[in-house]
């Protein structure tokens, strides 16, 4: 090549100077980018984060197209964001967050407090159902000291999955399988004749572990009547005497199974929730406290399975079949502060917001609506036939919400060690009563620091 | 432009492109971590100044503690053990497998898990470590032993772990055979004159001879192992019972889970002078045990 352009007489400086020119003209040249290759001309482009990836990201996706299809003016491009919790954490933080971004409900405080979401009361409040438009409890998540924060994005609640067939093999539920347990009472009793274990000890079918999957190691005192916090004085509420009941029906478990066996099967399954080899699904384990998306991956996986589902049992006496009682989460959209057109974010949060695009989504993940009314068309359409159960559980006013403090994802993961002490053989009223010290500890640092903060003490340079 | 002064430019051009990554990447960043320290900041609002409440409060935190504790325990194993054995295996092929042929495939076999992306290597490991499917348990059961439940067993994670971390022992290997191979055979004549056994050799010898090698990768497996994340966060999440929570894994949770980055700066400000301190004294200690080829 260099041989070539010194016989032909053209200087090497000539040579990359022409290069230099060429690469300059090809960088410079107004093109569009692969992304925005669909998108029709003239339209106003927003960035959407949002954490589903799949069947839940597709079905996003359709409602994010009907809204592309519904005006002319802006243009969604969904982003499937990993770990969204933390990304948009550094995004919104160095000031280069997306347009409207989906979190989970436990991140609303946070946002709030540090004005890094933009408040829905801010903008034009017509075609919004405001308030009256959510299940109460939801609300209570998009809310933070009586401010709207975020929209919602489908809500669950967990309820008890009981494989049938296992139950009337056990000869458990009379002749009518369909009655799951309904105090913790039942459930203890069914648990013990619906477990397996083999000439070695191990388990080979679960009747019920409350370790599998270990993903809400914070819910069960809720169970027991126990709360995690007292909204009234922002006060943890860990080592309630609920919670410390609840900690102490858990330490029955590892007891009544052996830790090792109940250990290692839970540990057998912990990569393959939601796959062919769930243990629900594959019928090794009869009973598990799932969300209410479950009935989706077993249509795939094994749509034979016959089982029901009922709301997680309550200690004796506390059991009302009218009330049920859970713990109800949210995922959440919001309009990040310092986006580039809050209005037009606006626009599209509001449209996911209508109860029809809310059932549409929730219809896709196999869940409950979040919102108040429900449309005859819902119930009918939805793919699992007892998504009355989660739904009652998010509208009881005996459910609660996760505490609304910024400090809860550090307050959670230290619940979940407590439940890992009291497995291992720790005292569950000591294990909470640690907890309640270092959470109350944390919200008080918070609070003092966010007075501070208010004050004006902590402009930018401390 | 004088030639002196473009020959006192000219250096500085030449290493500005480094420079400036490591201005911009890495000096400005390190001092803003270091200022962090200082404060309260969750990256989504101003940081405010709280002084040496941080460092008070990790000091009271008994995680903190708990994951020095288990980050100590995974690196001295480690590197001990994982040094052993590198060295074991260059020796044996260095001293057993003759010809190029042979022992090229031999060093390359135990190489290439080092080319393996942490993530597939840990997701593999974890499925070995099933306690019910997984190969490891397999073998213990046809050798008629109890079933271990290795990731899930908080005796037993962390050993899980370590020994997930000899898979990549090839990098130290290669080095340990390269430097094998540089000691002067008359040496070995000598010792063979004097009658010295075999393990005389490698112990009066060999070690000597590539203590510099020992000593490079014992300082980069005690900087690497006190930094180790990827595997307890993908194998484990720092459980059970928090028996594998390391302190990179606490660092990162504080940082990007719980939105303490003053927290986090403080931990890894302190992370970071206790590696000095310990390469400091690693180095130290080395002066009487490592032999340089032509010093007095």
């Amino acid at each position: 090549m260099t041989l070539a352009i010194v016989q032909s007489g053209v200087s090497r400086r000539a040579a990359l100077g022409v290069m230099g020119v060429g690469a300059l003209a090809w960088s410079a040249w107004p093109r569009r980018s692969r992304e925005l290759a669909g998108v029709p001309r003239g339209r106003k482009v927003l960035h959407y984060w949002e954490k589903w990836t799949g069947a839940e990201g597709l079905a996003l996706q359709g409602v994010i197209d009907a809204f592309n299809q519904s005006q002319e003016k802006l243009w969604v491009i969904r982003v499937p964001i990993s770990d969204i919790s933390s990304k948009a954490m550094v995004a919104v933080g160095g000031g280069d967050g997306p347009d409207v971004c989906g979190l989970f409900s436990y991140s609303v405080p946070l946002y709030a407090e540090a004005g890094a979401a933009m408040p829905l009361d801010s903008f034009p409040q017509e075609d919004w159902c405001g308030e009256a438009g959510y299940l109460p409890n939801v609300w209570k998540l998009l809310t933070h000291e009586g401010r709207p924060w975020a929209g919602v994005n489908t809500c669950y609640t967990l309820g008890l999955y009981v494989n049938r067939t296992h139950m009337r093999e056990a000869g458990l539920g009379g002749t009518d399988a369909d009655v799951p347990p309904r105090t913790i009472g039942e459930l203890d009793a069914a648990a013990e004749k619906l477990t397996r274990t083999d000439s070695s000890g191990a388990i080979a079918r679960a009747g019920f572990l409350p370790n599998l999957p270990l993903w809400w190691p914070y819910s069960w005192g809720v169970l027991f009547d126990g709360r995690l916090y007292d909204r009234a004085t922002n006060t943890a509420m860990a080592d309630d005497p609920g919670n410390i009941r609840a900690m102490e029906w858990i330490a029955t478990f590892p007891k009544r199974f052996g830790r090792e066996a109940a250990g290692a099967f839970a540990q057998t399954f912990s990569r393959s929730t939601h796959s062919p080899q769930d243990p629900f699904i594959s019928g090794r384990a009869s009973m598990i406290v799932q969300g209410p998306w479950l009935a989706n991956f077993i249509r795939l996986h094994n749509p034979s399975l016959d089982y029901a589902v009922a709301p997680v049992p309550l200690a004796d006496g506390l059991a009302e079949p009218s009330l049920p009682r859970g713990l109800v989460e949210a995922d959440v959209i919001i309009i990040p502060s310092g986006c580039k057109d809050p209005e037009a974010s606006w626009e599209f949060v509001r449209f996911m917001q209508r109860r029809t695009t809310q059932e549409q989504l929730a219809l896709a993940h196999c869940k409950s609506s979040p919102m108040a009314e429900v449309s005859a068309e819902f119930a009918g359409a939805h793919p699992s036939r007892y998504v009355g159960v989660f739904d009652a559980i998010a509208r009881s006013p005996r459910s609660d919400s996760l505490p609304p403090t910024r400090v809860w994802p550090q307050y959670a993961d230290m619940l979940g060690g407590a439940f890992d002490t009291v497995w291992r053989g720790g005292d569950p009223a000591s294990a909470l009563r640690d907890v309640q010290v270092r959470a109350q500890r944390l919200i008080d640092q918070a609070t003092e620091l966010r007075g501070r903060r208010r004050a004006g003490n902590g402009k930018g340079d401390a | 432009m004088s030639i002196a002064r473009r020959r006192a430019i000219v250096p500085w051009l030449w290493v500005a492109p480094w420079l400036l990554g490591f201005v911009l990447f890495m000096l400005i960043p390190s001092m803003m971590s270091l200022y962090y320290s200082f404060t309260d900041y969750s990256l989504l609002e101003p940081p405010v100044g709280i002084g040496l409440a941080n460092f008070a409060e990790l000091w009271r935190d008994p995680l903190f503690w708990k994951v020095i504790r288990n980050t100590l325990a995974y690196a001295s194993v480690s590197v001990l053990v994982g040094t052993v054995l590198a060295l074991l295996v260059a020796v044996l092929l260095e001293s057993h497998v003759k010809g190029r042929g042979a022992g090229g495939v031999a060093r390359a076999i135990i190489f290439l898990p080092t080319l393996v992306p942490l993530v597939a290597a840990a997701l593999a490991w974890a499925f070995m470590y099933n306690p019910e499917a997984g190969l490891f348990n397999r073998v213990l059961g046809v050798m008629g032993l109890p079933r271990i439940n290795w990731l899930g067993d908080a005796r037993w994670a962390m050993p899980s772990l370590i020994i997930m971390g000899f898979w990549n022992i090839g990098t130290a290997m290669v080095v340990y055979s390269a430097a094998l191979r540089d000691v002067p055979r008359s040496l070995y004549e000598a010792a063979d004159l004097d009658g010295v056994s075999r393990l005389g050799r490698l112990w009066h010898v060999s070690i000597p001879a590539i203590s510099p090698a020992i000593l490079f990768n014992v300082m980069i497996s005690i900087i690497w192992s006190l930094q180790v994340f990827g595997a307890p966060q993908i194998m484990t999440e720092g459980g059970p019972d928090h028996s594998t929570y390391v302190y990179q894994l606490y660092i990162y949770e504080s940082a990007f889970r719980y939105g303490r980055m003053g927290y986090a700066s403080a931990m890894a400000w302190i992370q970071l002078l206790a590696t000095l301190g310990i390469a400091g004294l690693t180095l130290a200690l080395s002066r009487r045990l490592v032999y340089y080829r032509g010093a007095v």
